[in-house]
């Protein structure tokens, strides 16, 4: 586990350079520095669609080599019938994540997970929020505690113009996550307040008492440390830094 | 709306309290016996204090029940009479130290209940038109607080307000993400100035309502966590004073279970005052006080949600 954790950080590192203004590979550079193919997988897989974020950030065509170790990643990771919503939620992002990169326009993601219904919409085709992938019951009944926990752990959903079922239910509950951003600050949980924040750039009606941007810097000084939290926190800043994206469904709303 | 149960939780924690503050009272007493210092007298006065503050609040809800507000008069009458010496011993502190505002913090809401000491009121007038009483180097809350009881005493204002308000941590709703507990323990005697310690809602401005809106739910969850049972009474007593309270039943039943059995509410989780009884009472009184205050307003609050009316908007 020690093996996946180190492979993890040295990935997520790369993603953080790549957003920073690197342009090279991350999968290549990572299999050169380890050397191990299954371990890198693992390493995406764990990191999920965020695998490709440098690509869906910058708007540039993925690496060959990145497209392919999150190919194989989705391939060997397949959730199965007793997934959580969460893991079948991060498999269905990469899938949906390649499958913009990719651009093939035949291309169909296949079912995608054990809970909801398949995604069989193209790439090109506008998902309506709900439609598509597994189900959110319980993220919808969730506490705020628990809606923001979860919506952290889905992180590398949060991408501008997200239109998951997800990302409807965070645009729906922007106080919620705030005040989840709040409680895990100040329980210096470095890596959840980060997932929060990342979402809360993608969203509206975050109240500016927040002070989101001082957050985020926040954040980052505390727990950069983690490069998965400096991989959230610096995917939030391009994402403020570049808005408006087009509106996510139900953006707006109130709690 | 606030389940009956839930309401039956908050009430029994400020019975339970007041019932322990009365059996208790003679904690209190600011001059043990004739060893106790002058300072440690005048250092004694502040849980007075704080028990006229709450007591007078307790007192003027009817909703506390016939037996508690009995409790609680004869716990003020006590005061009065007894450990202040019909007032007598407010007027000896501020012979020594004129410019003390605490003689004058705690005479203010005696005398709203009707207690009277004309010599203190004399020496009040004098002092209090000195540039030096304004002058005072106070923390921003505090400030507020002597503005407040200007107010409430008709008293010309030393400042405005809006300008004390200003002036406070809460006034300027910075990232909610920093409160500590000392931030804590100023936002919370911040609402209370503003609202006359619960008895005028109203007196809260709409945008800190707002804020507190937001950002108190994630303070209350975090000082529950912790165990903090001091701070988070006096957190759910903000959320008692906002316009829509949430009056939380997790953390309401959490507060509930913290109280011990003799009524006692400990400051912190896992740490129960050992010693000698006046150590014990001292570590115990505020807490516990708090929780009768608490549990006061979030009941007066429960009830009248549920005397309200269908689509009044105070659900």
């Amino acid at each position: 586990m020690k093996q996946l954790s180190g492979a993890v950080h040295d990935l997520a590192s790369e993603l953080v350079s790549a957003l920073r203004g690197g342009d090279h590979s991350v999968a290549g550079t990572t299999g050169s520095l380890g050397g191990d193919e299954a371990l890198t997988v693992a390493a995406a897989r764990t990191l999920g669609a965020d695998v490709l974020l440098p690509s869906t950030l910058l708007r540039r065509p993925a690496p060959e080599p990145d497209v392919a170790v999150c190919r194989a990643a989705v391939h060997a990771y397949p959730p199965g019938p007793q997934s959580s919503p969460t893991v079948a939620w991060s498999h269905w992002a990469m899938e949906r994540a390649l499958a913009h990169v990719t651009a093939v326009p035949q291309h169909t993601p296949s079912a995608a997970g054990p809970l909801g219904g398949a995604a069989t919409d193209g790439p090109d085709t506008p998902h309506p929020a709900g439609n598509g992938g597994p189900d959110v019951t319980a993220l919808r009944e969730a506490t705020w505690q628990a809606f923001t926990h979860q919506l952290s752990v889905l992180a590398a959903l949060a991408v501008p113009g997200a239109d998951s079922a997800v990302a409807a239910e965070a645009a729906r509950r922007p106080v919620d996550v705030s005040r989840g951003f709040v409680r895990a600050v100040r329980r210096r949980d470095w890596l959840q307040a980060a997932g929060a924040g990342r979402w809360l750039a993608v969203i509206d009606g975050v109240p500016p008492t927040l002070g989101l941007d001082a957050g985020l810097r926040f954040v980052l000084r505390m727990g950069g440390a983690d490069a998965r939290v400096a991989l959230h926190v610096h995917a939030a800043l391009l994402m403020r830094a570049d808005t408006p994206y087009p509106a996510a469904p139900g953006r707006g709303s109130g709690t | 709306m606030t389940e009956p149960s839930d309401i039956a939780v908050m009430h029994e924690v400020g019975d339970r309290a007041i019932a322990w503050l009365h059996h208790n009272q003679d904690g209190f007493r600011p001059r043990q016996d004739d060893t106790t210092s002058d300072f440690e007298v005048k250092d004694r006065l502040k849980p007075i204090g704080e028990l006229a503050l709450i007591g007078k609040v307790l007192f003027r809800e009817g909703v506390a029940g016939s037996r508690q507000a009995a409790l609680t008069r004869q716990l003020l009458d006590n005061a009065w009479r007894d450990l202040l010496d019909g007032g007598k011993l407010l007027t000896w502190m501020q012979e020594q130290e004129p410019l003390s505002p605490i003689p004058f913090e705690i005479y203010v809401p005696f005398h709203e209940l009707g207690y009277e000491e004309p010599a203190f009121e004399a020496t009040l007038r004098s002092v209090h038109m000195l540039e030096s009483w304004s002058a005072m180097e106070t923390p921003p809350v505090r400030r507020l607080g002597i503005s407040a009881f200007e107010r409430r005493f008709g008293l010309p204002r030393s400042i405005t307000t809006e300008r004390a308000t200003a002036a406070t941590w809460l006034g300027r709703r910075p990232e909610p993400w920093t409160v500590e507990m000392n931030v804590g323990y100023a936002v919370t005697h911040t609402v209370f100035h503003l609202t006359d310690w619960g008895e005028n809602s109203g007196g809260l401005p709409d945008e800190l309502a707002e804020y507190l809106t937001q950002w108190l739910p994630a303070w209350v969850d975090d000082w529950l966590d912790i165990g903090h049972w001091d701070l988070l009474g006096e957190l759910l007593v903000v959320d008692a004073c906002l316009p829509t309270p949430a009056l939380d039943p997790v953390a309401w039943r959490a507060f509930a279970e913290a109280q011990l059995e003799d009524g006692a509410m400990p400051a912190q989780r896992g740490s129960l005052p050992e010693g000698r009884r006046e150590d014990v009472f001292d570590a115990l009184y505020h807490p516990t006080l708090v929780a009768a205050f608490a549990s006061v307003l979030a009941t007066s609050r429960a009830m009248g949600d549920l005397r309200a009316p269908a689509g009044s908007g105070t659900a």
